[in-house]
């Protein structure tokens, strides 16, 4: 039984200390209360809990362009979000959770802005034919999340160039995403603005469960918890370093012969690797091997591993930082 | 809804299973993988990880949440079901099966239910 609405806007578009912010809301709820978080990140690819993140990202682009990875707590697939895009959470104990009703709440905020929309499957809320929330669930200690995006003005060139892997270069594991034609509601319906939808959901709210939404104030939040909670989110360990395993390999002809490097990648690290070559170098897939096992799975840092064999042979070595360059990492 | 008898069960659906010595099996139950739906992937714990009763042992992700496994009993995990991670439908396709962690018994475990009375505690749920 719902007795208390709070209504939650975050202060900054930081997508680590954004996530520190739900969990800890979701920490902190209070018994008989639904809380309604509302948050935008700036220029930031947001994986699933347990998906690869070099399958669904062009990560090594996305970070070129200044862009953020992080990974969320919930399952389901990666996206993109920019201040185009309004997140809303809901937070409720487990007697209270109800996802059809949360998502009439969302509907009836859509609805109320002039734009038709409904429920299509389990996670995604649709306006004319198109998607334009992804939705995704975790439970957790007699607690429920229930997040997702809302797409109003997102750069949909962007969405596309992040999110968008050569399936054929990665094989592993990890959950992959579905992909699905979206649609921003402002196109739908031009004075929908970030603002405005806030207000929107901030009403639906009250209406479908009665008591009036009060704001929650975001600076008690404020303390050690919640900087250890945004260490986490923004740690390398979280975002890349889960046991998600997967294989990449990459070939290339040079002067001195062809080669082609494989990697099998656990954790964010190097777990194996091999490099066949038809040059008649015995002792080179070794050497490789040697330098690379163990390093982290980023360009910078393999590169940097491979400098190990510059006092064998610069002219080869700088070769393999070049075939290094055509992996996706 | 399949609950066998000579398991017994936790209030948040693990099950545990007496093996030899003072090493239990801990899976999911049928009501579980039904509640939760197909699921797509499985973390496990580590081999020696310390459990207390009560803690997260391991999550799944379904297709309709991530959801936390909880340790039925304190001890250390001694091995894991790393078949799982390749095919974590086996939960779904085979509860009972489909064990997750076998944990070396630290204490005596508290608080199980036997299979009447988890028969009783769905019943009261519903």
């Amino acid at each position: 039984m719902i007795r208390a609405l709070r209504v939650a806007r975050a202060l900054g578009t930081d997508p680590a200390k954004n996530l520190a912010l739900e969990a800890l809301l979701m920490e902190r709820l209070p018994r008989e209360t639904c809380v309604l978080y509302l948050w935008q990140n700036a220029h930031t690819v947001v994986v699933g809990r347990n998906q690869n993140a070099w399958r669904e990202c062009r990560v090594d682009l996305l970070r070129a362009d200044g862009g953020r990875l992080v990974r969320r707590p919930s399952g389901g697939g990666a996206v993109y979000h920019d201040l185009g895009n309004l997140n809303f959470t809901f937070l409720l104990h487990d007697g209270d959770y109800d996802v059809a009703r949360q998502q009439r709440t969302i509907l009836r905020a859509v609805r109320s802005l002039g734009v038709d929309a409904r429920v299509s499957g389990r996670n995604d809320l649709e306006a004319d034919g198109r998607k334009f929330s992804g939705n995704a669930f975790y439970r957790h200690g007699g607690r429920a999340c229930h997040h997702g995006t809302l797409l109003l003005d997102v750069d949909m060139e962007r969405m596309g160039r992040y999110l968008n892997v050569d399936p054929e270069k990665l094989a592993g594991k990890g959950v992959a995403s579905v992909r699905a034609r979206v649609v921003n509601l402002r196109a739908l319906e031009p004075s929908i603005t970030p603002q405005a939808m806030a207000r929107a959901l901030t009403e639906a709210l009250g209406e479908e469960y009665g008591p009036e939404p009060q704001p929650l104030d975001m600076h008690a939040l404020d303390g050690p918890r919640l900087r250890e909670l945004e260490a986490r989110f923004a740690s390398w360990d979280w975002t890349y370093g889960r046991p998600i395993a997967f294989s990449q390999r990459v070939s290339r002809r040079f002067a001195w012969g062809g080669v082609e490097l494989c990697l099998r990648v656990d954790a964010g690290r190097v777990a194996d690797c091999a490099c066949y070559s038809d040059a008649m170098d015995a002792g080179l897939s070794g050497r490789v091997e040697r330098a690379l096992r163990g390093c982290r799975f980023e360009r910078a840092a393999l590169c940097e591993a491979l400098c190990a064999l510059e006092a064998e042979d610069a002219g080869q070595a700088q070769d393999l930082r070049a075939l290094v360059g055509a992996l996706e990492c | 809804m399949n609950i066998p008898a000579e398991l017994r069960y936790t209030r948040s659906h693990e099950w545990v299973r007496q093996l030899e010595g003072n090493v239990v099996e801990i899976g999911l139950t049928d009501h579980a993988q039904d509640a939760l739906g197909d699921l797509v992937f499985v973390n496990l714990p580590q081999v020696d990880d310390s459990v207390a009763a009560g803690d997260t042992l391991a999550d799944v992700e379904s297709v309709k949440a991530v959801s936390d496994v909880y340790s039925p009993v304190s001890g250390r995990v001694v091995e894991v079901n790393e078949e799982l991670l390749d095919a974590p439908q086996r939960i779904n396709e085979a509860p009972y099966e489909a064990w997750m962690a076998r944990i070396e018994l630290s204490a005596e475990p508290e608080g199980l239910l036997d299979a009447q009375e988890y028969a009783k505690a769905l019943e009261e749920e519903a």
